[in-house]
């Protein structure tokens, strides 16, 4: 579905974002995206939509080249929803911003309607449909421009950051709409520093460092990989920290980091 | 656009002409600015310029300078036009049309070169009100801050397929709307947070704040003014009291 041949990309400023990137996500995975500031998960990010397009090496989106696309055609199979959400609101009304890439795509009218109705519904914003979304609270505009994004149906998802802003309850739901989106096969990209948040839902976890992917396989084996998330300053899940410590100890029981984690969760239930 | 404005924003440097007192290099661009004003032959003017391009190239700049001076071009070549279709007057329209380079040039050397923190101390100095000193620096150091925001929005706006380059000039104005309306609610927001974060910080607290930077005049910042006022005098004195040789 997206891939990534040798990719290398440098800003204006000299400063060398992407360093001989090669990455292939498959339709209907799901990815996360991990590393430190400035690593150059965002960057990678821009590419797949084609704001960006690569200084060297080539990038393909469902066997379209980025470079011979528009970013207007990628993006109607790659939504992202960006980190900021005040970068992105600027309609009168919610269910305005909401049908803004319908309208840009050439839906009609009544599949528009529908469309923001559901995603409204979905992310509990009903009752803010004719309210600017410039009032609403930080995570409402968060849960919005995702709205916005999965109004369309793009087959890749691909979300900046999402659980930012967001409280415990938000973040569960969010976790629950990407299980919704995995079971519907839409690829999923998340980036992200919340490694809690995507400790439970267990992506595929690239590692980002300087440029280059410097880990990638299932999220058991990466998170408890302390050397290799330490180097790209990524802290371990604290449930993967507090089965490494049990393991260390003669004669545990635990096997594997989820048997800590049924262990554990089974050791609070009153 | 963005040619124009990365001659006006300043990027830190370790040059000679960095490290120059401020003052010092306020004096020098002010008096380059009035030197190609008093210039009225096309040899003082290339003299000035000449000047200005050693000093970029001291500053490590040159390649910026050009690129402002690649872009100005372009409106001087404008001005060359208008001059010599309405005065008739080649040497004139020349004149014109390098004048126009300079003055740009002096002023960006002196932005490029000069931190918004330099830049408030120098309009320190000048006693203006703190208030008014603050308001422009503060100006001055948003303006990339913006231009960041604004890729960012664009960026957002394009992936929700707006096509900026698409349809007729009203069509292209239109498609303005999601960046414009994103960028100065931010810009408010922010200056609204910056405020707030501010006053936190005791602004306003006592009428004449103390300085963290203490400037004293060292001797590259006497020879760049020396030269400069060698040049500015060249001109001064060409203009009072030579005719000028005209090419017939």
């Amino acid at each position: 579905m997206i891939e990534f041949r040798d990719v290398s990309f440098a800003h204006q400023s000299g400063v060398r974002a992407l360093d001989g990137v090669s990455l292939r996500v498959e339709a209907g995975e799901f990815v996360a995206l991990v590393g430190e500031n400035g690593a150059g998960k965002t960057t990678l990010v821009k590419h797949v939509t084609g704001l960006l397009k690569p200084a060297s090496g080539s990038v393909l989106v469902d066997g379209v080249d980025t470079r011979e696309a528009s970013t207007a055609q990628l993006s109607r199979k790659v939504g992202v929803a960006f980190q900021n959400p005040d970068h992105q609101l600027f309609s009168e009304t919610v269910e305005e911003e909401m049908s803004f890439a319908l309208r840009n795509f050439g839906f009609p009218p009544e599949l528009v309607r529908d469309r923001v109705s559901w995603g409204l519904e979905l992310f509990g914003l009903g009752e803010y449909r004719k309210s600017s979304p410039l009032i609403l609270s930080g995570g409402e505009k968060k849960r919005l421009t995702l709205a916005c994004i999965l109004a369309w149906d793009p087959q890749v998802v691909i979300l900046d950051e999402p659980t930012v802003g967001q409280d415990a309850i938000q973040k569960e739901k969010l976790a629950g709409t990407i299980q919704m989106l995995k079971s519907a096969g839409k690829t999923v990209v998340v980036v992200s520093h919340d490694i809690e948040f995507l400790w439970p839902i267990q992506p595929r976890v690239v590692v980002m460092k300087g440029g280059r992917v410097v880990g990638d396989g299932p999220a058991t084996a990466i998170m408890q990989d302390r050397d290799l998330l330490g180097s790209a300053r990524v802290a371990q899940p604290q449930l993967v920290e507090f089965y490494q410590e049990l393991h260390r100890r003669p004669g545990t029981p635990f096997v594997h980091p989820l048997d800590a984690a049924r262990w554990a969760e089974e050791a609070m239930r009153p | 656009m963005m040619w124009l404005s990365g001659g006006f924003i300043f990027r830190r440097g370790d040059s000679f002409y960095h490290r120059l007192d401020p003052r010092a290099k306020l004096l020098n661009s002010v008096l380059m600015f009035v030197t190609t004003l008093l210039a009225r032959s096309i040899f003082e003017m290339v003299l000035v310029i000449v000047f200005m391009v050693g000093l970029s190239a001291a500053a490590t700049v040159l390649k910026r300078v050009a690129r402002t001076m690649a872009f100005t071009a372009l409106f001087s070549g404008f001005i060359f036009v208008v001059n010599v279709l309405f005065t008739r007057d080649l040497e004139t329209s020349v004149l014109y049309a390098i004048r126009f380079i300079a003055i740009v040039v002096s002023t960006s050397i002196f932005f490029i070169t000069t931190s918004p923190d330099e830049l408030e101390q120098v309009m320190k100095m000048f006693r203006l009100p703190r208030d008014v000193v603050f308001a422009f620096v503060t100006a001055v150091r948003f303006i990339p801050v913006m231009m960041l925001d604004t890729i960012q929005i664009m960026d957002a706006q394009k992936s929700r397929g707006l096509e900026l380059e698409k349809g007729n000039l009203i069509r292209r104005v239109r498609n303005m709307i999601p960046i414009l309306i994103p960028l100065v609610v931010n810009s408010v927001v922010r200056s609204g947070e910056l405020a707030e974060a501010m006053e936190a910080r005791a602004y306003g607290a006592v009428p004449r704040p103390t300085s963290l930077l203490v400037y004293r005049a060292r001797r590259a910042d006497v020879g760049v003014v020396c030269a400069a006022v060698a040049l500015f005098a060249i001109a001064a004195y060409s203009f009072y009291f030579v005719v000028p040789v005209r090419f017939p």
